[in-house]
């Protein structure tokens, strides 16, 4: 991802962790505590940290600092802690950045009671909580859970679309490999392929077991999303 | 005074010796319907991609041979994306096919597909995720590399003639889009969200590359449109690229561009307020920059809904009298037409169904849900309903062809800061989404017909196929699966197929040459070039000499 963004070097993290102490105790006063800018300018976009490289930049300025317009100097740090200050700086920026990297915070906040009842009245004609709804909590991360419980992934034969093809030549079941407008591939029960090229004869009923789920996606309320998410990540 | 007319002789007629050994493009095809040329990223000014020509039609579409094909095979992986896909519109000028794909510009003669040169550029920064194609000045061409270098290359030769770059790299500005010449303007726009730019488009000068002008996505402190937003600061870095190219009136004499998303991308507590002129569509005069009106077709966007896709220049009569119109489908799934020459809506409708939307305002723009806003724990809304392939328009069917996709997603804010920075936030697929060509008719925004394309895998984000519409009766495009294709424009129904080496990936184009109509339409790495095979080909001609005068 980063070479795709084209970021240039990455920070130093070691070095971006030793500088987060000492940025927060004389920087963050002025530009915030993720350098975003609070009574001095964001640091995020400065001209000046994106020319930095380890320190390259920033450690000379922060010596002489910018005392025409406000900004101290900081000659009693060390170089060596100046450079662990642009390493943060660097760090700030390529958490803004680099997308690659993002985390999901918990997403865990529905009520999980709200989200029985909805699993009790929405889900259980289908599923079971004793048989394919156990341990769920416990099989995917949070994040993967609420995806998956909305719109499973479609592995294993039981969830694939089927098809029943009519053709002069004869029918044909089977799970759907492919289909376009001119072919349809089908895996049959038998472990036999067939191809079938679609013209006006051919007539395809396709079958989705998971047309309630698709069903569904486009009416799910985000608060009936949340609650069951809450109340599925319970379940033992 | 004799003198100074001497002079002028003596350079017109060096002008003139220059031409004939070399080739240049006729100014005056510029803005023109594209018949044997094909000179601007639109083939014309309108945005239509609709051709007159209609040698190929319904009756004969289905014998069209393939007369050569062009695979890319030096470049291989490029930084972050696996296989070059040519995404650009191929420009055709005497005889010549113009294209790009990232880093890269190819000129291929368009009878045999032989190339004649390339100009390669070693970038440093800037996303390669697609180039759009080439704007041409006379017989230079301009390109941009991905790290924001304006790049002016002659056409005959391949040669640069010069660089100049606009933007800061660094600050993830990255440049994808096919530049647009208008008169003595060379229009350049920027793209790039990652870190809370804000948006501009620029002209250059098509000799040197000075700045003519540049305008500004987000108002400055004390303009028009600052009220829109909490802060000048928020102002300032509040995204808006203006990362395809445009569409122009030479009798209006404006300019209308799509504007992209809003930064930060999916945060958008730091922001509150509708976020002016981020995703919307703006007309602006050529000559200075400056506003005229705007609309917003995605007020305070908090997702990612680049308002970028092609607003497409309509003349049409409404009620029985002549409109000057302007139509788009917009990313977040609206579909406008204006009056262009004030930006007033006539029709405000969505062309996919969402959950988003509030209503309408008073001047038509929808208005978002803030409770669709992306949340910490996840809100549910639809995927992108189209991007940046080209739509057709055509004036013989008064229909407007997109291809839709119809999917939904999770949407979830990360950064809770309330001055959030960059994405914000992410977004998490719930299973595929679903291609489907719409035709909407312009007078209602409902479709006449639509064809929904039979495939397992949804429509990927990153690729789709443009559209060609022409008076042929026909629509060219692709479907996410390797099939070219056309389509009768009035009903939709399936007349072509060609099963090329991967998915349709650009605008096609066609133009006469010879005698013959030429399709051209790329698919991965590939761009394949048709015209009818002979039996049908004399056929037409006998068909066309019948209904001469």
């Amino acid at each position: 991802m980063r070479e795709f963004l084209g970021l240039g070097p990455a920070p130093d993290a070691a070095a971006a962790k030793r500088g987060a102490p000492i940025y927060a105790a004389n920087c963050a006063f002025c530009h915030g505590p993720l350098a975003r800018g609070a009574e001095g300018p964001s640091l995020i976009y400065s001209e000046l940290v994106l020319e930095d490289q380890h320190g390259s930049v920033i450690a000379q300025f922060l010596q002489a600092g910018r005392p025409e317009k406000g900004m101290p100097a900081f000659a009693t740090l060390s170089e060596e802690q100046r450079r662990d200050i642009a390493e943060f700086l660097r760090q700030q920026i390529e958490d803004v950045a680099n997308r690659g990297t993002f985390q999901v915070k918990n997403i865990v906040l529905g009520d999980p009671n709200k989200g029985e009842r909805y699993v009790a009245g929405h889900c259980l004609g289908c599923h079971s909580l004793a048989g394919d709804l156990r341990g769920l909590g416990h099989k995917w991360r949070p994040i993967d859970l609420q995806r998956y419980w909305i719109m499973p992934p479609r592995m294993g034969a039981g969830r694939a679309i089927t098809a029943t093809v009519r053709a002069p030549q004869g029918t044909w079941q089977g799970r759907v490999q492919q289909i376009d407008d001119f072919r349809i591939e089908l895996a049959q029960d038998s472990g036999e392929r067939v191809v079938i090229e679609r013209d006006a004869r051919v007539a395809v009923e396709l079958h989705d077991p998971l047309a309630a789920h698709v069903e569904m996606i486009g009416k799910l309320a985000d608060s009936d999303m949340i609650n069951v998410t809450a109340y599925l990540e319970r379940l033992e | 005074m004799n003198g100074c007319r001497l002079m002028w002789q003596v350079i017109s007629l060096g002008v003139l010796l220059a031409s004939a050994r070399a080739s240049e493009l006729d100014m005056t095809t510029l803005g023109r319907p594209p018949t044997t040329s094909w000179p601007t990223f639109n083939g014309d000014y309108s945005g239509e991609r609709f051709s007159s020509l209609q040698q190929i039609n319904d009756s004969n579409v289905a014998s069209l041979q393939l007369q050569w094909s062009y695979r890319i095979t030096e470049v291989g992986a490029q930084r972050g994306a696996p296989v070059p896909v040519i995404k650009s519109t191929p420009l055709l000028v005497n005889g010549t096919l113009y294209f790009t794909i990232p880093n890269n510009v190819y000129a291929v003669d368009a009878r045999t597909g032989t190339k004649l040169w390339t100009y390669s550029w070693a970038d440093q920064g800037g996303h390669l995720v697609g180039n759009r194609g080439l704007g041409m000045y006379k017989s230079w061409l301009y390109f941009l590399g991905p790290d924001d270098w304006v790049i002016c290359v002659d056409s005959n030769t391949g040669k640069e003639r010069w660089r100049k770059q606009i933007a800061d790299a660094r600050l993830q500005y990255f440049t994808t889009t096919a530049p647009l010449v208008i008169k003595n303007h060379v229009l350049v726009g920027v793209g790039g969200d990652a870190m809370d730019v804000r948006g501009f488009l620029v002209s250059l000068d098509p000799d040197e590359g000075e700045m003519q002008w540049k305008w500004w996505s987000t108002p400055g402190a004390g303009e028009a449109g600052i009220e829109t937003w909490p802060s000048v600061d928020a102002a300032l870095h509040g995204g808006g690229g203006t990362w395809q190219p445009g569409t122009y009136d030479p009798e209006l004499n404006l300019i209308y561009w799509g504007t992209g998303n809003t930064n930060p991308v999916f945060a958008g507590q730091g922001r509150k307020g509708a976020n002016l002129y981020t995703t919307s569509i703006v007309a602006l005069d050529p000559d200075s920059g400056k506003l005229v009106w705007h609309f917003q077709v995605s007020p305070h966007d908090t997702h990612d809904w680049d308002n970028t896709e092609m607003p497409v220049l309509i003349d049409a009569n409404i009620d029985g009298k002549p409109r000057k119109l302007l139509a788009q489908a917009a990313r977040n799934g609206w579909f406008v037409v204006l009056d262009r020459t004030n930006g007033k809506a006539l029709i405000s409708t969505p062309y996919v169904k969402l959950n988003w939307a509030k209503g309408v305002d008073k001047r038509g723009q929808p208005i978002p849900d803030p409770a669709k806003e992306p949340k910490l724990a996840g809100s549910v809304t639809i995927t992108s309903a189209t991007n940046w392939m080209s739509p057709s328009y055509s004036p013989a069917t008064g229909l407007f062809y997109v291809n839709a996709a119809e999917g939904f997603a999770i949407y979830y804010l990360l950064d809770t800061d309330p001055k959030p920075s960059g994405y914000g936030g992410t977004v998490s697929g719930l299973g595929t989404s679903t291609r489907i060509l719409r035709a909407l008719d312009i007078k209602t925004g409902k479709p006449r017909w639509q064809h929904e394309y039979p495939n397992l895998n949804g429509a990927p984000a990153n690729v789709g196929p443009g559209l060609l519409s022409t008076a042929g009766n026909l629509v060219f495009t692709g479907d996410d699966q390797g099939n070219l294709l056309a389509f009768s424009a009035d009903q939709g129904k399936v007349l072509w197929h060609f099963r090329a080496g991967a998915a349709q990936s650009n605008g096609p184009v066609t133009y006469m040459q010879d005698g013959r109509q030429w399709v051209v339409l790329a698919a991965g790495d590939t761009l394949y070039a048709y015209t009818l095979a002979p039996a049908a080909l004399a056929a037409a001609h006998i068909r066309v000499d019948r209904e001469g005068p």
